[in-house]
């Protein structure tokens, strides 16, 4: 551990929820501290570090994707006609162990092995939800180049065999709408995204692009409101953050057009995006991951709702978000990771 | 405000005062941006054209300065005897230690005045500042809640809570780490740093920013420094992402180049 990463720990918070649901490697539970609040973490048990796929609990571990039409907008809406979705959300499915099948684990995981899976129709369906069976249109070459990240992943014996999040790397689109939950402000001209691991601006205008040759791992975004779905063309990215642990990925040529369609009431979202990238697949295919708003009425968690109330005598509850940096990942999980932080 | 500043402010304020005595001097100097419910709007992109973060300290030309009459009122910065010989240290080591050039996030103030563009995203009850440098994000909060009751916290940026006095905002921030550098030349902080920052709109495109120092292990009082901040106007502009820690690990993904 590095020190920035123990200056971090006794900081930042909720190492727990992360324990619980990251599948670290052995000794790291050890490592979350109790949170500011003095809330002990919870025991880092087999079972707590790594739920097996079948014991679906909580809502972060739904089983299916709500239908929610595109259509007018008759929820509340900010002072300059914006859509009021601001607040936090986190996906109602899984992490990022595994991008077509979200709960089914890691893929060659050596700590899954005495765990047994049951039929693919009792998990959530794959965030590919085109084309319909649910798996990555890859040219040959990409889905080899895949399927070896994954081959090597529990034993990254080169540097690109480890995920970039190991490093502290941001998570990039998708995979940053299924790593822990996220915060949404919006002003005029502006929805900003507050990620656990990167962040995003998204101008609500129509100017160009960055140039071409500027890539980045956020990507540059632009946006506009239609009805109860804020659309977000996304191009200049660097494609470097991959999808998950099982190494799925696109090229620094991909463009992304992502949909974010909220439900009349306003407590979920279904983010859909279509990724085109002629250099990687045959077609273009879409992304679809399901969220929930949390409030203050909901239990902070260190994984959905990453909060700690506001220290407001005699206020209404507020909930604070503690600054939001990259901690956990110096501790190497995921699984090897060898950071320059060393220095 | 700078005496010059506040010079010309008046001048111009005495001078709307003989042709319009109604007009205040905030108003004169340009109106400034509102939100709604009137409070002071410091949204848009902001940057200094100083050179503090080389060196907070007046200081004569040298490799990696550009000569400067420093920001810091009163041109020195108080240390104690023992903090300063560790400044000498780190002024020694700064080629190799300034935590800048890991990428590591800058702190407060650092991050304030560093020759990076920052934006400023501002709602009644925060402000939200999102520095291209590291792509970091700070809190601001404008809500009456107070700091953690914990007080064992050690941010980055530290905890950052403001109110208004009248057009100035006022923060005060506490709880940091010992992490960060206040500028290339080695200038530090332990982590019983605290921080009372005051920003001031001059006009609609220009930012009054002071920070007062405090610092027990390190400094025998408080002290400021004071920058301005401009608006970035070029057309189209906007930040950049700068995660600038990925640099060394970048080339091998999303796989090496063939």
């Amino acid at each position: 551990m590095t020190t920035r990463s123990r200056a971090l720990l006794t900081s930042i918070l909720l190492g727990l929820g992360l324990a619980a649901a990251l599948a670290p490697v052995a000794g790291r539970a050890q490592t979350a501290p109790a949170t500011p609040s003095g809330a002990a973490s919870p025991p880092a048990s087999s079972e707590a570090a790594n739920p097996p796929a079948a014991a679906v609990r909580g809502p972060r571990r739904e089983k299916t994707v709500r239908v929610i039409l595109s259509g007018p907008w008759t929820g509340k809406r900010l002072a300059d006609g914006q859509p009021d979705i601001e607040g936090d959300w986190s996906n109602t499915i899984a992490n990022q162990d595994n991008f077509t099948d979200p709960q089914g684990g890691i893929p060659g995981d050596p700590q899954a092995r005495n765990r047994r899976l049951g039929p693919r129709s009792t998990r959530a369906p794959s965030r590919v939800s085109d084309p319909p069976d649910g798996q990555l249109p890859y040219r040959p070459w990409a889905r080899a180049l895949q399927q070896e990240f994954l081959a090597y992943f529990f034993n990254p014996i080169k540097p690109q065999y480890i995920e970039p999040f190991a490093r502290c790397a941001p998570g990039g689109i998708p995979k940053s709408f299924y790593w822990h939950g996220f915060e949404i402000r919006q002003y005029p001209g502006y929805v900003l995204f507050l990620f656990n691991s990167g962040h995003r601006i998204v101008q609500l205008d129509d100017t160009p692009h960055l140039p071409k040759n500027i890539k980045l791992w956020m990507g540059d975004s632009r946006g506009h409101w239609e009805g109860n779905t804020l659309i977000v063309d996304v191009d200049n990215l660097n494609s470097k953050a991959r999808f998950g642990r099982t190494g799925d990925f696109a090229s620094e040529n991909v463009h992304v057009v992502e949909r974010y369609i909220f439900s009349p009431n306003g407590k979920r979202f279904n983010y859909v995006a279509t990724f085109t990238d002629p250099t990687v697949y045959t077609r273009p295919w879409t992304a679809t991951v399901p969220m929930r708003r949390y409030t203050v009425a909901d239990q902070p968690n260190g994984w959905d709702y990453e909060v700690l109330p506001a220290n407001d005598p005699g206020g209404p509850p507020i909930a604070d978000h503690y600054e939001r940096m990259c901690v956990e990942n110096n501790g190497g999980f995921g699984q090897v990771a060898v950071s320059r932080a060393e220095h | 405000m700078t005496r010059a500043s506040l010079a010309a402010a008046l001048v111009s304020g005495l001078l709307a005062a003989a042709i319009a005595p109604a007009v205040t001097l905030a108003a004169d100097a340009g109106p400034i941006p509102r939100l709604a419910n009137g409070r002071p709007d410091f949204s848009g992109i902001w940057e200094t054209l100083s050179n503090a973060d080389e060196d907070l300290e007046p200081h004569s030309a040298r490799d990696d300065a550009a000569p400067s009459a420093g920001v810091v009122v009163g041109n020195v910065i108080p240390y104690l005897p023992k903090a300063l010989e560790q400044k000498a240290r780190n002024f020694s080591a700064r080629a190799t230690d300034d935590p800048r050039l890991k990428c590591w996030t800058l702190g407060t103030p650092r991050d304030i005045y560093y020759p990076e563009p920052f934006q400023i995203f501002e709602r009644p009850q925060d402000l939200t500042l999102v520095f291209e440098f590291g792509n970091t994000v700070r809190d601001i909060h404008t809500d009456g809640t107070l700091h953690p009751v914990d007080t064992d916290n050690e941010f980055w940026l530290g905890d950052s809570r403001g109110h208004w006095e009248g057009d100035t905002l006022v923060v005060d921030v506490r709880d940091f780490n010992d992490e960060t550098w206040l500028d290339r030349a080695g200038d530090f902080h332990t982590e019983a740093l605290h921080v009372i920052e005051r920003w001031t709109l001059l006009d609609a495109n220009t930012l009054d920013y002071r920070a007062t120092l405090s610092d027990p292990n390190v400094f025998s009082r408080p002290w400021t420094l004071e920058v301005l901040l401009y608006r970035r106007r070029e057309k189209n502009f906007h930040l950049i992402e700068n995660y600038c820690f990925t640099l060394d690990y970048d080339q091998y993904y999303p796989y090496p180049a063939r």
